[in-house]
């Protein structure tokens, strides 16, 4: 006689192709998220990527009007590449030199240009690193 | 001071280490006197770790920056509750404060099953013990709070965004419910190295789980308040990967609270429950584990500290040892009965089970992809707010309607006849509140009508349960109807208490549907006198103040508020400026109407010298439902947790002992 197949392992079965079908369709029309890239890996990129580095000195502009211009450069490593970037938008107050920021947006002649609303500063909370003596 | 603080660890680490070593070879030969010194231990060292809570606290409150920890986290002008606050503002801190709350859950665990499950608890010490020795290790060798400096004249203050009534309480209740999981975790293992794994381990640790998965809620609730209040975007959950590390095990363990009401009643699922308290633990150590490493890409900044490793080493070991161990005790974990039907009460709580640990599964992997996508192609990714939102919807509404379905349901087997005598009424009242909501113009947000007509099946079929239940209760036992109700509630609290849990779950979907799918926003300079319109609101700009407060200059915008031509006061936004930590801090205006509970929420993005302000005004629909959700939802969980005496006479009789094991 046939082994009785036990119900609960058929739903679990059936529930787990259902997730990963679900999972594969989100995948293959969204996508797997926005590539993060430092400032020295943004040359040569397509599309809109994020962003990530440290503000450098000597940001102006009004990004509640014309727009803010602001330098990022990498947060690890000794690469000199800096690059520009142009944003609109909210602006948190923990937003100033050497904090850093990471920002939604596509290079356009040399110039990222930011996505309205993108920037976020990164929040210095808790368990933030030491500060240097 | 320091001294004894140290020393006091110390004292710790070697008390958990013995309870480790000497509970393990108390179990394995039995006996009984050995057993009894590594629990009493184990109850020493929470002693221990609150004289060294104490020292700290002191250290705190007398403003002693010859502490690196005090000097780092405060300063003279930082008011008291902010300096006690302070103790688990910092990472040396928050992992003491993590030992002091395992330590004193293990002397009580202890404490109250040490004559009741004798033969469990032997099992349990150590397993506690070795959770224990690894977070003294951390305070004692990896990160001390104790360490100390030649005193600087004053201190490096709070950061102000922590600086917040509710970061007075949120902090404290995530560890709660963290540290609360260790608790479950260990008699499970118990049970599995003891043999033992009938339902006895569950019903010892039913209210420790309820415990840690109510604080969680709460801490979640407060967290996204302080964010709503303090961060200023116009939300109060942001998907970043700190906020999911506390979702995670909450929701793994929202999981486990249902799937051991399937063992309990029909002894299945035996395998799954015990998966699903090691996930329930795994998921809290690695959410501390994000918040320590560094490894992620968060809103929040954290130090890239030597703690991350030996984190996830433990993790490691955790996984594997509890895999490990439910692997070899395979034979003894199979189910009593089977599932008869796909239709039925226990059907339904699986399926529950598998949405819950889906979606806790696809913000892990949300959480994990950029980390493996970097390992594995060389490139970092984010996850964005879109992937999270499109799984929450695909799990999470189907989620809400079972909380309708699944109550209703018989145990075993159920007609489709039966069910559509249970369900007429709900489906009627759901599928009334979606056709007015259309004729009302919900319909511009299709998950927003979605989830507004489950919710009003689920309130629908909680309201007929109620109602039912006291019907019942008044033609068995007479009196009143409030007389019935009472009784009702109270000789079956595990559940109306979940009914009223549920009920907050509902509420919170109304709130975050209302906020999320259908509010408005705008944005523009203003000069005195100048207007702006968003919604039926219109807010004229009448002054800039400025005033002194005792940290801090506040700078605040206010606004004369109008709705359809009727004054409605004055809301002010605007900065404050802290004096130690050389900081602004954006403080948002909010004004509430409790009665629909929207709410005009302003954020003065720019205040500019010439006085003119940039604002962005939010009208948030419904979002004040979800703060009412986690009162309702404290109200469910303390129904469910009050002490039930007659349960605990059913329970003995059940497991054959003169008394049950204490569940708390």
């Amino acid at each position: 006689m046939a082994r009785k197949r036990n119900p609960a392992r058929l739903v679990i079965a059936l529930s787990v192709a259902a997730v990963l079908a679900v999972f594969l369709l989100y995948t293959s029309i969204a996508g797997g998220g926005t590539p993060s890239v430092a400032p020295s890996e943004l040359s040569g990129k397509t599309g809109v990527v994020t962003l990530v580095g440290l503000v450098q000195p000597g940001y102006k502009g009004d990004p509640y009007g014309e727009g803010l211009r602001f330098q990022l450069r990498d947060r690890k490593g000794g690469s000199a590449s800096r690059v520009t970037v142009l944003y609109t938008g909210s602006l948190s107050d923990q937003f100033r030199v050497n904090r850093e920021v990471s920002v939604k947006g596509e290079l356009r002649n040399g110039t990222f240009v930011a996505k309205k609303d993108s920037l976020v500063t990164k929040c210095p909370s808790k368990y933030t690193a030491k500060p240097s003596a | 001071m320091p001294e004894l603080g140290r020393a006091a660890l110390v004292a710790t680490l070697g008390l958990v280490l013995y309870a480790v070593v000497a509970g393990g070879a108390a179990a394995w030969t039995r006996r009984r006197r050995l057993a009894a010194s590594a629990q009493n231990a184990l109850v020493g060292a929470f002693a221990t770790t609150l004289v060294a809570s104490g020292v700290l606290l002191a250290a705190l409150v007398r403003n002693d920056f010859s502490f690196v920890y005090v000097a780092q986290n405060t300063s003279r002008e930082l008011p008291t509750g902010y300096t006690i606050s302070a103790f688990w503002g910092g990472q040396e801190g928050s992992l003491l404060l993590w030992l002091l709350i395992l330590t004193g859950y293990a002397a009580t665990a202890v404490f109250l099953n040490r004559r009741r499950a004798r033969d469990l608890i032997v099992w349990v010490v150590p397993v506690l013990g070795a959770v224990a020795l690894f977070f003294a290790f951390l305070v004692v060798v990896v990160a001390t709070p104790f360490a100390v400096q030649t005193a600087p004249v004053d201190g490096a203050g709070l950061n102000p965004s922590l600086q917040n009534p509710y970061m007075l309480a949120h902090p404290p209740m995530l560890y709660l419910g963290y540290v609360g999981l260790t608790v479950p975790f260990a008699f499970a293992m118990g049970a599995l190295l003891a043999r033992r794994t009938d339902e006895r381990w569950i019903v010892a640790t039913r209210r420790w789980t309820l415990v840690a998965w109510t604080a969680l809620g709460v801490g979640q609730l407060l967290g996204a308040h302080w964010a709503y209040e303090e961060v200023g975007w116009g939300g109060y959950y942001a998907w970043d990967p700190v906020e999911n590390a506390a979702l995670m095990p909450w929701l793994a363990a929202t999981a486990f609270l249902h799937s051991v009401m399937i063992q309990e009643k029909r002894g299945m699922l035996r395998v799954w429950n015990v998966l699903l308290v090691v996930l329930a633990f795994s998921l809290s150590l690695f959410g501390t584990f994000l918040t320590r490493s560094g490894i992620l890409s968060s809103i929040h900044s954290f130090t890239e500290s030597s703690i991350g490793p030996w984190f996830l080493g433990f993790i490691c070991v955790v996984v594997f040892s509890s895999l490990a161990l439910v692997f070899a005790r395979l034979p003894l974990l199979r189910a009593r009965t089977r599932l008869e039907s796909l239709v039925s009460r226990e059907a339904t709580f699986l399926y529950n089970n598998l949405l819950l640990i889906a979606l806790t599964l696809t913000i892990l992997w949300g959480v994990a992809y950029p980390i493996l996508h970097e390992a594995v192609v060389g490139e970092s990714r984010i996850v964005g707010a879109g992937y999270y939102n499109f799984f929450l919807r695909v799990f999470g509404l189907p989620l809400l309607l079972l909380m309708g379905i699944g109550p209703l349901v018989a145990w075993r087997r159920a007609s489709l006849r039966s069910l559509g005598v249970t369900f007429a009424w709900p489906a009627g009242l759901a599928l009334l509140a979606g056709a007015v909501l259309l004729a009302l113009g919900a319909g511009s947000s299709i998950p927003g009508l979605v989830a507004y007509t489950f919710s009003a099946f689920v309130l629908g079929s909680i309201a007929l349960e109620f109602v039912r239940g006291t019907r019942a209760r008044r033609a068995l036992a007479g009196g009143s109807w409030p007389g019935a109700f009472s009784a009702l509630v109270a000789r079956n609290r595990r559940r109306y208490g979940g009914y009223v849990v549920h009920a907050a779950i509902v509420m919170l979907a109304i709130g975050v549907a209302g906020s999320s799918a259908y509010d408005t926003v705008g944005e523009g300079k203003l000069v005195r006198g100048e207007s702006l319109a968003v919604g039926d609101y219109r807010l004229t700009y009448r002054a800039l103040d400025e005033r002194e407060a005792a940290n801090a200059t506040e700078l605040r915008a206010v606004l004369d508020v109008e709705r359809g031509g009727e004054p409605l006061g004055t809301v002010a936004a605007g900065k404050n400026a802290y004096t130690a930590e050389r900081q602004v801090s954006n403080e948002v205006g909010i004004r509430s109407d409790l009665v629909t509970g929207e709410d005009l929420f302003v954020i003065a993005e720019q205040v500019n010298p010439d006085g003119s302000v940039y604002l962005r005004v939010f009208v948030k629909p419904l979002v004040n439902v979800i703060w009412l959700a986690g009162l309702v939802f404290l109200l469910g969980a303390l129904i469910t947790l009050w002490p039930d005496a007659r349960e605990q006479r059913r329970l003995a009789v059940r497991y054959g002992d003169a008394r049950a094991p204490t569940s708390a």
